[in-house]
């Protein structure tokens, strides 16, 4: 499903370029969970960007689903993402204004879902991720681990091929965040691809192969399952 | 998605609720003033816009070259009509002699009414398109015929009938109502036209108006044409131009020229400048129609600051948008449906205070304004304003904010850049050149006008009424009034004037004297005037004189002002003649007894023009100008002149004016313009200080942690108070730089337009810019103090 080759990534201060990704190359299957540690600063969250299609490669090559999308311009890039992948973030990133089930309403609209279609998504998503009974209430009533079902109920309502997931349970207590990996686990099961960065060994294990990084290259990756 | 977009606008307005005051109030204040300019501009432009015929119809103006001064007018003299109606008929669907427009007595009954009309030929009512209520159309062709206003009718006969009643005029002519025309409404050059009485019976009244037939010299009337469709304004004015010249050779020395004026630049297009049309209340429309839009783009600044201020605070909201797949443009669509929503909500708080102040705007700027609730075109040009207000203040903000890195805002690595604050800034420095700018002109404006007030006006016109006589039954009376007026203790002193002492009624030429150059065009501004018209206007006598009856010879004595002694050229005038030029003409040469003072009979802002004051021995008066005694109360002399006046002219209503109020009258152009200008200042600063107190309340909570951490180091509040307030200070002081010169240039041109002027002052800026600093302190101290003060505990827990 995915290929990267020699993918790069310079950042910029005024005074020093920093090197994010080195070369960096390996391959996602369709249905498979990959891990992605190594220490902070060695490059994850910029390939995960760059996977989400957030951000752009300085060179080398992404082949998703067998197409190059390195040189895609914003509105391409933007089109693809809406259709194929879904974000789970670490501080949830939900939008305060909108209620639980405007927050994840919000891709189906942008995706063009008829109202009526939309409602009976939402709903279905919420009850599996059993978040239903909290449907009217905005982000700041609800607890950290109810916050970050939303969000991953948000990244799946639109059923995507791929959910690109950045620390998904770094700010949240074991209890939850077990859950949290246990709702990833059974999307997994379910077909969808899922790339995880994560700090914590722990969850790196729900996955079936870790990758490890350090200075913006791969140094080992290991098969679990 | 549009249900999507409104909820969250709707739900951050909610949230964020100083904002959205400062926000949809401020946008308010300055689409309702923008609304009110607008409603003003628009009756401006469309007055004289009633007629029928308005395209067709034309006065005729004269520019008659004196001295090498042009000088321009709708003065004409009335052998023009013949010689109009003998030789360029075909040019014209109607000509229409006409008097000025002059107040009489209208008496029915016991009903007595003083209202102003004209005297008109009959081509009028069609011309005019007159909207009959009742009668006929044409109802000037009898002679002794009258036609009247409905609320002239009215008055008059209350709910009877008007036709066929029998008016008397002026205690003298009885005149028959053929028709009653609907009341010509009030933007209109002929809305004051509350009666008309045909010409031909006008013209009989005086001798002097007889005499007018061949007096090519006489330009004592006006005259209004409506020309045939087949020709233009342009093509007609070629034909007539030198119709005078080339009739009078008397005249021909003035070069008279004569022209069509349209009906459409009577009002707004009516000042000539050397014989060139200069415009007019025109530069008013237009001047207003500027402040308004600034005023609404000062209000849209706000709307940008304070968005793109509290952009960071929308910037996770556009990444999460932007990583779920919201593209730029959506985006973009999406701040620029809320800066819609909020627009829209202003227009209808704009609406509310249209209303409630609509009153008030009329007062101050003497219009009658209706709000035009079924207006199609109002309300099609109100939904293209808030949608061209909605873009002007959502385009720059929706393209900042669409515009972040969903990357670095999802990390929270977001920051605005170090000059992201840059166009906040300019904005905020353009908001208060605009209103410093203002602050300058409106105080030059009153200055101006409280310099020409404190110019002497050369008599005394406290306490000092005129009394209009102008009907034949006060021919004879004035001696026997002014010693009633005396006696009765109600005055000190009365005299007869052939004009009041607020305007110049008569300019003459064709007089001579000993060393007059050959080549001097004399133009000398001409009243007659009773004995006594020293003493009683407290003139100041210079040299020689004023008129007494202990001299008989006084009969033929004139009295000069001391500029037409300097225009003449005489050293020494005192006992000196001026003789009519005419050297057949039988009259008497006048000999100058006195010189007194200049007085302000026309413009406050022009200089005195030349004038003489020849003694009235036919008895041409036109008002009685009468001192009240100092030693009563105006309300007990008002008392015992109405007595004395009414025992002599019963069926006559007392009416007066003080003359003060008259003069004061002349200021009231530029005065509205004044109170207009102040009222837009106040609301320009209001609207300035709105965006400042939001910034200022934005970089305070931006700027808590830091607050925070610098009161724990030990900074004071003062120190702390200077770091939050010099930025705004600074900001203030570059737009006082910017705005000061340009409002130099720009008033000290506008001040050019009077010859008795000011001066741009350096107190003026100084006040200017000492205000705006204050106003923006106190602003911006609330703020600042506030976080200054707060416990830096709190602060330190935000992170």
């Amino acid at each position: 499903m995915i290929q990267i080759t020699d993918l790069e990534k310079f950042y910029k201060t005024e005074e020093v370029q920093t090197i994010a990704l080195n070369k960096l190359s390996f391959n996602v299957k369709e249905g498979e969970f990959v891990a992605i540690m190594g220490p902070s600063g060695c490059g994850k969250s910029t390939l995960l960007n760059i996977l989400g299609l957030l951000d752009d490669p300085d060179g080398g090559s992404f082949m998703f689903n067998g197409t190059e999308v390195a040189g895609y311009n914003e509105r391409k890039r933007s089109e693809l993402r809406k259709h194929n992948i879904g974000f789970v973030f670490q501080s949830f990133n939900l939008i305060d204004e909108l209620t639980v089930f405007e927050n994840v309403e919000l891709p189906l609209i942008y995706t063009g879902v008829k109202p009526a279609e939309r409602k009976i998504q939402v709903e279905a998503v919420l009850e599996k991720m059993q978040i239903m009974h909290r449907r009217n209430h905005f982000p700041q009533q609800l607890s950290g681990g109810q916050q970050q079902r939303v969000a991953v109920a948000r990244a799946v309502v639109n059923k995507p091929k791929l959910i690109l997931a950045d620390e998904p349970t770094g700010n949240l207590d074991s209890t939850n965040g077990n859950e949290v990996m246990d709702l990833l686990i059974d999307l997994n099961e379910a077909g969808t691809t899922i790339i995880m960065v994560t700090h914590s060994e722990h969850d790196a294990k729900y996955s079936h192969r870790i990758i490890r990084m350090l200075d913006g290259q791969k140094v080992t990756e290991n098969i679990l399952a | 998605m549009f249900k999507n977009y409104f909820k969250i606008a709707f739900r951050n307005l909610i949230k964020n609720k100083v904002y959205s005051f400062i926000n949809i109030f401020g946008l308010a204040v300055g689409m309702a003033a923008t609304i009110m300019i607008g409603l003003w501009v628009t009756d401006e432009l469309n007055f004289n816009n009633h007629f029928e015929n308005k395209d067709t119809i034309a006065q005729v103006f004269q520019s008659q070259t004196i001295n090498n001064d042009i000088g321009t007018g709708p003065a004409i003299p009335r052998p023009l009509e013949f010689a109009l109606r003998e030789d360029h008929t075909d040019n014209f669907k109607h000509i229409v002699m006409s008097s000025w427009e002059q107040p009489r007595y209208l008496k029915f009954g016991e009903t007595n009414i003083y209202i102003t009309g004209n005297a008109m030929q009959e081509g009028a009512t069609d011309m005019l398109d007159l909207d009959i209520v009742s009668g006929v159309k044409d109802g000037l062709k009898e002679k002794n015929s009258i036609m009247l206003s409905e609320s002239a009718a009215k008055s008059l006969f209350g709910n009877e009938t008007a036709l066929g009643k029998i008016v008397k005029v002026n205690n003298e002519d009885d005149l028959i109502v053929t028709s009653v025309y609907k009341d010509i409404p009030t933007n209109n050059s002929f809305s004051d036209m509350e009666y008309i009485i045909p010409w031909k019976h006008y013209v009989t009244t005086q001798p002097w108006l007889e005499l007018s037939k061949d007096a090519w010299g006489n330009n004592s009337f006006q005259m209004f044409v409506q020309i045939n469709e087949n020709t233009t304004m342009d093509v007609v004015t070629s034909k007539i131009s030198d119709v005078k010249k080339n009739a009078s050779s008397e005249t021909a020395q003035f070069n008279p020229q004569l022209f069509l004026l349209p009906m459409k630049d009577w009002y707004l297009r009516s000042e000539f400048e050397n014989g060139v049309q200069s415009g007019g209340r025109i530069e008013n429309v237009w001047l207003f129609g500027v402040i308004g839009l600034f005023i609404l783009l000062l209000a849209c600044i706000n709307f940008v600051n304070l968005s793109t201020a509290r952009s960071e605070k929308r910037a996770t909201e556009v990444g999460i948008r932007k990583s779920i797949g919201s593209q730029r443009s959506q985006l973009i669509f999406q701040f620029l449906s809320e800066s819609f929503l909020i627009v829209f909500l202003s227009f209808i708080v704009a609406l509310g205070l249209v209303l409630l102040f609509l009153n008030g705007f009329n007062n101050l700027a003497s219009k009658a304004i209706v709000f035009p609730w079924v207006n199609l075109q109002f309300w099609l040009i109100s939904m293209a304003f808030v949608i061209i207000t909605a873009f002007l203040a959502g385009s720059y903000p929706a393209i900042y904010l669409s515009s972040f890195n969903p990357v670095a805002v999802l990390k929270g690595t977001f920051k605005s850049g170090r000059y992201s604050s840059l166009p906040r800034k300019i904005l905020v420095v353009a908001q208060f050149t605009v209103s410093v700018a203002l602050i300058i002109g409106t105080l030059v404006v009153m200055n101006q006008i409280q310099f020409s007030k404190d110019r002497p006006v050369g008599y005394d016109k406290e306490g000092l009424i005129q009394i209009p006589v102008m009907s034949n039954e006060f021919i004879g009376k004035k001696e026997v009034m002014r010693n009633q007026f005396i006696a009765s203790g109600g005055a000190l002193e009365m005299a007869g004037t052939s004009a009041p002492m607020t305007n110049v009624w008569s300019n003459r030429s064709g007089y001579t004297w000993d060393g007059k150059p050959a080549d001097f065009q004399e133009d000398l501004a001409y009243t007659s005037v009773s004995y006594e018209f020293v003493e009683t206007l407290g003139l100041k006598v210079t040299a020689g004189r004023g008129f007494s009856r202990e001299f008989a010879s006084d009969s033929n004595a004139v009295l000069l002002n001391e500029t037409a002694v300097k225009y003449i050229g005489l050293i020494d005038p005192i006992g000196k003649f001026i003789r009519d030029s005419d050297t057949e003409d039988p009259s008497p040469a006048l000999k100058i007894v006195g010189v007194v003072e200049d007085m302000i009979i026309q413009s406050p802002y022009s200089p005195v023009k030349q004038a003489m004051y020849v003694f009235d021995s036919d008895d041409n008066t036109a008002f009685y100008n009468v001192r009240l005694n100092p030693e009563k109360s105006t309300s007990e002399n008002l008392a015992l002149i109405e007595g004395v006046f009414k025992k002599n002219f019963p069926n006559t209503p007392f009416d007066y004016q003080f003359v003060d109020e008259e003069y004061g009258a002349k200021f009231e152009s530029e005065e509205r313009v004044a109170s207009l200008a102040r009222v837009f200042t106040v609301l320009a600063i209001f609207i300035s200080c709105l965006g400042l107190f939001g910034l200022a309340s934005f970089v305070a909570e931006q700027r808590t942690k830091e607050i925070g951490v610098r009161k724990v180091l030990g900074a004071s509040i003062s120190q702390l108070w200077l770091l939050l307030s010099k930025d705004f200070i600074t900001l203030v002081f570059i737009a006082l730089l910017i705005a000061s010169p340009l409002a130099y240039y720009i008033m000290g041109q506008w001040l050019q337009k009077f010859s008795y002027r000011t001066t741009v002052s350096w107190d003026v800026f100084a006040i200017a810019c000492f205000g705006a600093l204050i106003i923006t302190l106190i602003t911006v101290s609330f703020q600042a103090i506030k976080a200054a003060t707060s416990n830096p505990v709190k602060s330190l827990r935000t992170e």
